[in-house]
């Protein structure tokens, strides 16, 4: 350090360079290394230290890379204008420059003894015999060595004192470059040469000016695999034979662990538990990476609102605008106004883009990170769940009996009301009574038409059927042994009574049968003015509705009283073609179906109560519950509606379970059934439990599809209808069969 | 093992054949087979019996009548028949016809053979205008004479039966009452409120026999009783349409038992050799009951053979292993409770519905239906020896 603090300072007065080259640098040029320099420079500076503690001080006031140190406020003291900074520091040297001169030539003088322990000895140019000596060994002696014939070699006569010093400094233009050479102990001057070479070697650079550092450097090993090999050097013998050495190491080990001598690393073990796995309970990367993913919110999609060119609903209006400028910016709606410019190019910079990046940061932020569960849904845990069919039972499965004997279609059937008869009629103009459980036809009435509808008296004090031939509407008794005496007995006043009726004033008449047809059992025959389609009867038994359809006229529905011979007309409106008619079973409710709307009417208030709509394109028939809070309704586009009075007038649930249009439908008395007959031949029965629980919806389940009938000139299966008592099923169908399945 | 079936063959030379049984059950497959599916351990010993194999019953005589058949009673002698032509008829086991008995107003739907002593029988027949009357019939003079008309009923009266003393009978009906008369003929009629409208006149033309009317009336059923027989001198079994069998004291006029099955009853039938009812139903199965069980509804066993309703079942008179059932299949099946599995054999010799089937004590078994025939087999009732 004090080394090279002093040659700067003998650098300083020099013109040319601010660090220029000290005089005491010479012989260091001929340093072996010259990048190691500095270090040795560096090596050197405790020595010096050692050596004058007044030397050290001088060094380390002058050098200017060194910052303020103790010694350098003893200097402070002597030279006010240096004291306070570096930059003052160089200053004040300026200004001072004759007394540093001064201190810089004692320096030298004291250095020259150092020099040469740092010298080797390969000198080029040596006069000077003594060898590669410390020349201080010579300092007290008038000679510095031996020339060539042994005399001695005087040292230079050392007549200057300070003042020559100063004089020579001051008068002589090459003092500067002048270094002694401490082998003879003479002045040399520097040539330009060695000057330039050694402000090169201080700069770091190298000494020869023709070396270039920065040659491109060749990979002679590089990845590429080349097809040459690097040297043309043959591989040793030793890298293809088995090494020898090796094989002694080995057999040794070996012979080693066969005697016991070694024996393998035992595993520590860790009985004590004082090392655990940390991690075992986690999960591996990738997968719990995937299983504990949090994805970021989402950026929500851009709109039409932030397109350069919105439609125009997405512009503001001044006064939205308005509302908008007041609004509370956390209220907005929108975060900015959509603006709307002709061009792309006329779009000015997004000045909220900072503002908009921050807030997505703090989305992201802030997003909560919770990580919300994919619910795995299997699409079948979706179907609700029905109850299997085989837990639904009872419910007619096979056919059991076929009663045989019309011909042509049966177009109605109906049980007795105690079970065990059953009426059916047809197109073949005769309606029979069966014996349910024999299948035996037990009474034929022949009429003069095809029989369109059928209907045994539900009232079970009364034993009468009503059918419907052509435009008449015929009351007829069952074979006397049919019912009980007094039911018959019964039957018999009701029908024999002579009533004071109103006899041709309506558009109904009503006669008492004759002759044959009296013996038949045919007993009144009420004339309609046009052809009947239906009649159905109120479960009191005392009523009977007909239906005309006819699509322009006002009267399509007749009740008629029994009991009073009287017929009324409750509609004055024409609502639409009537399919089929129904009375409510407990209320005193009327139902009407029209093509495509059913209708409920309120008998005693004489009011519209509701009108179902299905989306049936054209009804065929309804049937009632017997809970009367369920109306099911068939149509002649294959599907069943099944309806809901106390939830919607639409459909709770539609069936399509049929391919062809459905007939006929109809409710069990008292089990949870229902059934519905269509024209592919199939009669299909559902299960339909009706809950009291007003907040449990009806369960409906397909239970059973029951084929048998022969589909004859596209008609399958007419007419359905339940056992009063058992879960039983009658079909009538165009085969002319009834069929019974249990 | 089918070895050891052959060597217990062998010894069977008299062209008799055997049929074997093991652990109760007949033998119909390879024994191998057998013991796989009933279970039995290859290790223990098995006890095997062999009976004489009961042959076929060969179709013997053939009755026309005029209609379906609706019931049948056979008879040591004479076999009777009720018709859907109204009228009852008396034929001999011969085949021959005897007489007919004609009165009734409707279907005769059953009949049953009171007493018989000598030369004057009585008989019953029920029918669909709600009576039963009770004849007496003289078999040298081959007359027939109704002695009663049981009158009480509401409905049809589907069956009738004769206690074991044949001094009561019982009565059935759609009404789904159980009705208990009288069956010895007397002089004198019964009281009857007449309802006071009724015309004397017609009732005058009516009358068929003096009236009588019911000593017991049973209800108890919700649905038409179907099927009812006696058991013992004081107690009564019915079947009914409301699913149930139901056991009744006569005495007391009280229900003791109540069997509920889940069909439609349309028959049934009690042996006393081995103590079981058996009950046809409107599903395709026989089952045997324990009328005894308190419990109820416990069926031993299920037979089922047969594709339509079973109408008629029967047990047989001197055998405690067979029944024959007839079914509107058209098919009459003899059964042997010891292969439950499939039965003895298919009598197919019906066109339609069998209605009715009977066995009578000399080897004969009866069966009418809806083709009009009355059908007669004789069988070979046989001893039961058993084997090692």
């Amino acid at each position: 350090m004090a080394a090279t603090g002093s040659s700067t300072r003998a650098s300083k007065p020099s013109p040319g360079s601010e660090s220029g080259p000290g005089t005491g640098d010479i012989p260091r040029k001929r340093c072996p290394e010259p990048e190691s320099e500095p270090q040795e420079l560096l090596g050197a500076g405790p020595a010096d230290g050692q050596d004058d503690d007044t030397d050290s001080e001088e060094s380390d006031y002058s050098g200017l890379e060194d910052s303020g140190s103790d010694s350098d406020s003893e200097e402070t003291g002597s030279d006010p204008d240096s004291g306070e900074e570096d930059g003052s520091k160089e200053a004040s040297e300026e200004t001072g420059d004759e007394d540093a001169e001064v201190q810089t030539e004692k320096n030298l003088n004291l250095q020259k003894n150092d020099e040469y322990q740092q010298d080797s000895s390969d000198e080029e140019d040596i006069r000077n015999t003594v060898g590669n000596i410390p020349m201080e060994w010579y300092a007290d002696f008038p000679h510095v060595g031996y020339d060539l014939d042994g005399k001695k070699i005087l040292k230079p006569l050392r007549s200057k004192d300070e003042l020559d010093a100063f004089l020579d400094k001051m008068e002589d233009p090459d003092f500067w470059r002048t270094v002694q050479d401490p082998q003879t102990g003479r002045d040399v001057v520097l040539s330009e040469q060695q000057v330039a070479l050694v402000k090169r070697l201080q700069k770091g650079q190298f000494g020869d000016i023709n070396f270039n550092e920065h040659e491109p450097s060749v990979d002679f090993f590089s990845y590429d695999v080349m097809i040459h090999p690097v040297t043309n050097r043959p591989s040793d013998k030793r890298s293809f034979i088995p090494s020898l050495i090796e094989k002694e190491k080995v057999s040794k080990l070996v012979h080693a662990i066969k005697m016991g001598l070694i024996k393998p690393r035992r595993s520590q073990d860790d009985s004590k538990g004082r090392y655990y796995d940390l991690w075992a309970s986690e999960e591996q990367g990738r997968v719990r990476d995937l299983r504990m993913h949090v994805p970021a919110p989402r950026v929500p999609l851009p709109g039409h609102e932030e397109s350069y060119n919105p439609p125009p609903e997405y512009l503001m209006t001044p006064e939205e605008r308005a509302v908008w400028e007041q609004q509370d910016p956390e209220d907005r709606k929108l975060a900015f106004v959509p603006r709307k410019f002709s061009s792309l190019r006329q779009v000015p910079a997004f000045e909220r883009f900072i503002h908009e990046r921050f807030e997505r940061c703090l989305d992201l932020y802030l997003c909560p990170r919770q990580r919300k569960m994919r619910v795995n849904v299997n699409p079948e845990d979706l179907i609700p769940k029905l109850p299997r069919p085989r837990d639904l039972q009872p419910f007619p499965t096979t056919q059991s009996m076929v009663y045989l004997g019309h011909e042509g279609l049966v177009r109605s059937i109906s049980p007795s009301p105690c079970g065990q008869w059953l009426l059916s009629g047809g197109d073949d103009g005769s309606a029979r009574f069966w014996e349910v459980s024999s299948g035996r036809c037990v009474k034929k009435v022949e009429v003069c038409g095809a029989i369109k509808s059928a209907v045994w008296n539900p009232n079970q004090g009364l034993s009468l059927v009503a059918l419907a031939v052509g435009s008449e509407v015929l009351l007829v008794t069952p074979p006397s042994t049919a019912a009980d005496k007094q039911v018959v007995t019964a039957t018999e006043r009701l029908l024999s009574e002579e009533v004071e009726s109103a006899m041709g004033e309506g558009p109904v008449i009503w006669s008492n049968a004759e002759g044959e047809e009296l013996l038949h059992g045919i007993r009144i025959k009420i004339q309609h003015p046009k052809p009947v389609s239906q009649v159905t009867w109120h479960s009191k038994g005392d009523y009977v509705a007909a239906v005309m359809p006819d699509h322009s006229s006002h009267l399509q529905v007749l009740i008629h009283q029994v009991s009073k011979r009287r017929s009324q007309s409750p509609f004055s409106k024409n609502k639409g073609l009537v399919q089929s008619v129904a009375f409510h079973p407990i209320r005193p409710y009327f139902l009407l179906a029209t093509q495509r709307s059913v209708r409920i009417y309120n008998l005693l208030k004489q009011e519209l109560s509701k009108k179902l709509q299905g989306n049936a394109k054209w009804i065929s028939s309804i049937a009632v519950h017997p809970g009367g809070d369920n109306v099911i309704c068939g149509s002649y586009d294959c599907r069943l509606s099944w309806f809901d009075l106390d939830l919607s007038t639409k459909p709770y649930k539609t069936l399509r379970h049929h391919r062809r249009a459905v007939r006929s439908v109809a409710f069990h008395r008292s089990y949870p059934l229902f059934a519905s007959a269509s024209d592919d031949g199939s009669v299909i029965v559902c299960h339909g439990t009706v809950f009291s629980d007003l907040l449990q919806n009806p369960l409906i389940v397909p239970v059973k599809v029951l084929k048998g009938h022969v589909v004859t000139h596209d008609l399958g299966v007419l007419d359905v209808t339940f056992h009063p008592s058992q879960p039983w099923v009658f079909s009538s169908g165009a085969d002319g069969t009834i069929r019974l399945f249990t | 093992m089918s070895q050891l079936q052959l060597r217990l063959l062998t010894p069977s030379h008299k062209t008799v054949d055997f049929d074997f049984l093991v652990k109760g059950q007949f033998l119909r497959t390879p024994l191998s087979t057998h013991m796989e599916t009933e279970g039995i351990s290859t290790e223990d010993v098995v006890e095997i019996e062999y009976v004489e194999k009961i042959t076929a019953p060969e179709p013997e005589e053939c009755m026309m009548h005029d209609d379906w058949i609706s019931s049948v009673q056979g008879d040591s002698e004479w076999i009777l028949t009720g018709s859907y032509d109204k009228t009852a008829r008396i034929w001999s086991v011969e085949g021959k016809p005897v007489l007919t008995v004609a009165g009734h107003a409707d279907v005769v739907k059953d009949v049953a053979w009171v007493k018989r002593e000598n030369l004057t029988s009585l008989l019953l027949t029920a029918s669909l205008d709600h009576t039963v009357i009770l004849w007496e019939w003289n078999s040298e003079k081959n007359k027939v004479n109704a002695r009663h008309c049981c009158r009480g009923h509401t409905a049809s009266v589907d069956t009738v039966a004769t206690d074991p003393t044949g001094t009561k009978f019982c009565s059935g009906s759609w009404d789904k009452m159980l009705k208990i008369w009288s069956a010895v003929p007397t002089d004198e009629a019964d009281e009857v409120e007449e309802p006071a409208d009724r015309p004397r006149k017609k009732q005058k033309t009516q009358q068929l026999g003096l009236t009588r009317t019911p000593i017991m009336t049973l209800s108890g059923h919700n649905e038409a009783v179907s099927s009812a027989l006696w058991t013992d001198t004081d107690e009564v079994c019915t079947a009914s349409w409301d699913h149930t069998i139901r056991i009744w004291d006569v005495e007391s006029g009280i229900m003791k038992t109540t069997l509920t099955g889940s069909k439609v009853f349309n028959s049934i039938s009690y042996s006393p050799l081995c103590r079981r009812l058996a009950s046809g139903s409107t599903d395709r199965h026989i089952r045997l009951w324990d009328p005894r069980t308190k419990d109820g509804a416990l069926v031993l066993l299920n037979l089922t053979s047969h594709t339509g309703w079973v109408t008629a079942v029967k047990w047989a008179p001197s055998n405690e292993h067979q029944l024959v059932s007839g079914s509107l299949d058209n098919v009459v099946k003899l059964w042997d409770t010891r292969s439950c599995k499939a039965p003895l054999y298919d009598l197919a010799a019906h066109g339609d519905k069998v209605f009715c089937v009977d066995w009578t004590e000399n080897g004969l078994m009866l069966s009418g239906g809806a083709d009009n025939k009355l059908y007669s087999y004789r069988y070979a009732p046989c001893q039961t020896d058993a084997g090692a």
